[in-house]
């Protein structure tokens, strides 16, 4: 873990995050995999994608993948409100835009507070998990959104495409 | 330091795309000047453009230190220069040369480009005969001793600069050079575009060869201005095209939220007008001003969507100019006179199907020559004239664009083609085909009826590869052809492979695109019209059995099946028809194919994705995997075994 966080560590005591919520709890990801947060706008399905697709979305004529963070994790999807948010993030060269509940702020987590992911966070696999931040009484889950995009999904993309036509 | 003045992959490609347009010149020039060669008099205005072009290719390769490049084009540009002050009789053996130089030069251009050593015995080879042939007329003429000398200072000044290729050196080349230039284009963009006026005489006066190396660089400069001049063109990377077709994708989803609002705001004051109190007054011209300005808003945002489409667009012309040539160095060798006849060269299409149908078209006109018309002798002896005609015409049909490569020749020889393909094993001795059978046989891969394998033809790479590229392009290829008369080989391509026709239909609350190149019909079936054949349904249409895929089906799209009726889109898929189930039909439409795999991976039944006018993203539908998907081919066969 600690050696994950070195490189942050470098430049600057604290890490900075957007910070969003997943039902009740708050989740943090590292602002520089972040390129921007838009409203809620019509997601497109795309039939026979892995179950955490939600489908693709038009961002100034480019196609973005819509990942549903809660069925990423097993949780229960939710309706989407007027603070639903998908937040367009940059993992490596692919674009991805992941569906949350509401998009709270950006903030400063001070390299201190940062502690090794428990054994067991509701739902989300600690693979996922960078570490807890931890601002007053706030926990923050900070998580490895290139471990989120990559592991399963790529698995199940590989088994798609590995899959012979339907009886 | 010298980075930040002189990026040199910059001016090389700049160089590249100069001397590519130049080199093209040359050669349409030089199949000029070659008429020339029977008469008398040589029309100064050819001579001159070859000077100069071979001038400008010379000063650009001096720049960036391309030595070879630049000694060949002296060399040729004194051989043109002894043509135009006519110290020199225009003859065979001078154009051949001049071809022969202008090949050389074109290797040395593409090799330097990549960072390669050119084929440096081939321009040895070439300059020894440059000087050889030019050395007869050099003794003869005092002038022109003169410049014999400036040659070899120039061979002298290469070879120095390559001894002495220290780092510090370059360095200092380079920052003289990136000023040089500086001052060029800041004394282009000052001066008043006079140019146009300057009378052609002006810029064509010849020029003493031993002009100072800072003229040497300005003048492309201002030759360069002279050129763009006369074509009003400009270069524009694909690349910025495509993201400003996106961001007019975005401006077209604003103007449909902004006409949302002006139609609410119309809605709730508009129709209030005379019981409306104060402040909604005051709104009242205000909705209908924006009402107004959002259809104009709506209007342009069109317009300017399809202007960035036609820009993507180019004349065909692009590639066959480069055809005369190719004919003229075909013919030759093979002791034939062919004449290209090009119409339609201005006839429009996508700039990527431009930069493919090239190689295959040249491909079609090698053929024509060398398997369609005959030697001069045969073709008096046939009562047809000696030279004979290939003509490509190219010309729009719809949404298509036809291209014709028709020759006057032989005709494909069938009985030769049977007994070669009966030789090769193709067919059996004892099959009957079809005269059109037999005309097919010559685009099966390996197939050759030449007898010896010649550098222009008949190595079995010839039509098969034609007739693969076209199909790969979405294009159809076809041949006619008649004994004795001739043979018409025919391209039909679409005008863009980013943009198709497609049938919009809705399918459980989504809108789908089905290609329209693979749609027979659509139509509204009732129930009772379907039946069951092994569990699947079927229809017949005109006495043919239809099976049916129920795309919601396939996709796992849920919604519920209508009791009564049923929307087809009959499909043909490999000579088979198969109906597709939708839920409604919503009209063509005209799209633009962005890939889907490398956004979410590659599924089955779904080839891409597209962006409507109004920001609505629709999935195109592939057809081919949608149906084997739905492992409809075992069903036709057992539909159509069951004799339904």
């Amino acid at each position: 873990m600690q050696e994950k966080l070195d490189r942050q560590q470098l430049s600057g005591d604290a890490v900075k995050v957007v910070s969003f919520h997943l039902g009740s709890e708050e989740y943090g990801v590292d602002i520089s995999q972040v390129q921007e947060i838009i409203r809620m706008v019509a997601i497109t399905h795309v039939p026979r994608a892995p179950h955490f697709m939600e489908g693709v979305i038009n961002l100034r004529g480019q196609l973005i993948p819509i990942v549903d963070l809660r069925s990423r994790f097993g949780m229960p999807r939710a309706e989407h409100t007027k603070s639903t948010r998908i937040v367009v993030t940059e993992i490596g060269t692919k674009r991805v835009g992941i569906v949350v509940d509401s998009v709270s702020e950006v903030c400063n987590i001070p390299i201190e507070s940062i502690e090794d992911a428990p054994e067991m966070i509701a739902g989300v696999g600690t693979e996922y998990i960078q570490g807890v931040g931890k601002i007053g009484a706030r926990l923050i889950v900070l998580l490895d959104l290139t471990m989120v995009m990559s592991g399963e999904e790529k698995r199940q993309l590989e088994a798609l495409e590995a899959s012979p036509p339907a009886q | 330091m010298s980075d930040d003045l002189f990026d040199r992959s910059e001016f090389v490609a700049y160089f590249r795309d100069e001397t590519e347009d130049l080199l093209q010149e040359i050669d349409a020039n030089l199949l000029q000047l070659e008429n020339f060669v029977s008469s008398e008099r040589v029309d100064p205005e050819i001579v001159n453009a070859l000077f100069r072009g071979l001038h400008t290719i010379k000063g650009s390769a001096g720049m960036l230190q391309f030595g070879s490049i630049a000694n060949l084009a002296h060399k040729l540009e004194n051989l043109c220069d002894l043509l135009r002050k006519e110290r020199m009789p225009l003859s065979e053996g001078c154009v051949d040369i001049l071809f022969l130089g202008r090949d050389v030069l074109k290797d040395l251009v593409d090799a330097a480009i990549a960072g390669r050593e050119g084929d440096t015995a081939g321009v040895e080879q070439v300059v020894e005969r440059l000087d050889r042939f030019v050395a007869v007329y050099e003794e003869t003429s005092q002038v022109i001793d003169g410049e014999v000398g400036p040659t070899h200072r120039f061979e002298e000044e290469a070879q120095a600069e390559i001894r002495a290729a220290g780092v510090a050196e370059i360095e200092a080349f380079e920052a003289e050079v990136a000023r040089m230039l500086a001052a060029a284009e800041a004394a282009r963009r000052d001066e008043p575009p006079a140019e146009r006026v300057v009378p052609a005489e002006t810029a064509r006066a010849p020029e003493p060869e031993a002009a100072p190396a800072a003229n040497a660089i300005e003048k492309p400069a201002g030759e360069q201005k002279h050129r763009a001049n006369a074509h009003q063109t400009i270069r524009v990377d694909i690349e910025r095209l495509d993201t400003l077709l996106n961001l007019v994708g975005e401006l077209v989803i604003n103007r449909t939220r902004i006409s949302d609002i002006a139609e609410t705001l119309d809605r709730s004051f508009g129709r209030k007008n005379g019981a409306a109190d104060g402040s909604a007054g005051a709104l009242v011209p205000l909705a209908k001003d924006l009402a107004e300005s959002s259809a104009l808003l709506a209007r342009t945002t069109s317009e300017i969507q399809e202007s960035i489409m036609k820009v993507r667009m180019v004349p065909i012309g692009q590639v066959f100019d480069r055809f005369p040539r190719v004919l003229r160095d075909i013919a030759k060798a093979r002791h034939k006179e062919a004449e290209l006849r090009i119409s339609g060269a201005d006839t429009d299409l996508d700039k990527t199907i431009v930069d493919e149908v090239g190689e295959p078209l040249m491909h079609l006109l090698r053929n024509c020559v060398d398997h369609g018309i005959e030697l001069p002798e045969v073709r008096e002896r046939l009562g047809k004239p000696r030279s004979g005609t290939i003509a490509l015409n190219a010309y729009h049909e719809g949404n298509q664009i036809i291209i014709e490569v028709t020759d006057d020749g032989s005709g494909v020889d069938l009985e030769r083609v049977r007994a070669r393909a009966i030789k090769q094993g193709l067919i059996s001795a004892d099959d009957r085909l079809s005269d059109r059978e037999i005309v097919e046989l010559i685009f099966t891969p390996g197939f050759s009826t030449a007898e010896v394998i010649s550098d222009v033809s008949g190595r079995g790479v010839g039509m098969d590869v034609v007739k693969k590229n076209i199909t790969r392009l979405k294009g159809v290829f076809d041949v006619n052809t008649e004994a004795g008369v001739g043979t018409r080989f025919t391209i039909k391509l679409p005008l863009t492979l980013a943009i198709i026709q497609a049938l919009l239909v809705r399918v459980a609350d989504e809108l789908y695109a089905i290609p329209l190149d693979s749609v027979i019909e659509s139509q509204r079936v009732e129930m009772s019209e379907m039946r069951t054949v092994h569990g699947n349904e079927v229809i017949t249409l005109r006495g043919q059995v239809v099976p049916l895929v129920r795309i919601a089906e396939v996709f796992e799209l849920g919604g519920r099946r209508d009791p009564e009726k049923a929307m087809i889109v009959v499909v043909g898929l490999q000579g088979r028809q198969v109906g597709l189930v939708v839920d409604a039909f919503q009209g063509e439409q005209e799209i633009v194919i962005k890939p889907l795999s490398d956004v979410v991976g590659r599924i089955p039944g779904i080839s891409g994705a597209t962006i409507l006018g109004n920001g609505a993203i629709s999935l195109i539908i592939d057809v081919h995997s949608l149906v084997s998907e739905a492992n409809v081919n075992g069903r036709v066969a057992r539909a159509e075994y069951s004799g339904v």
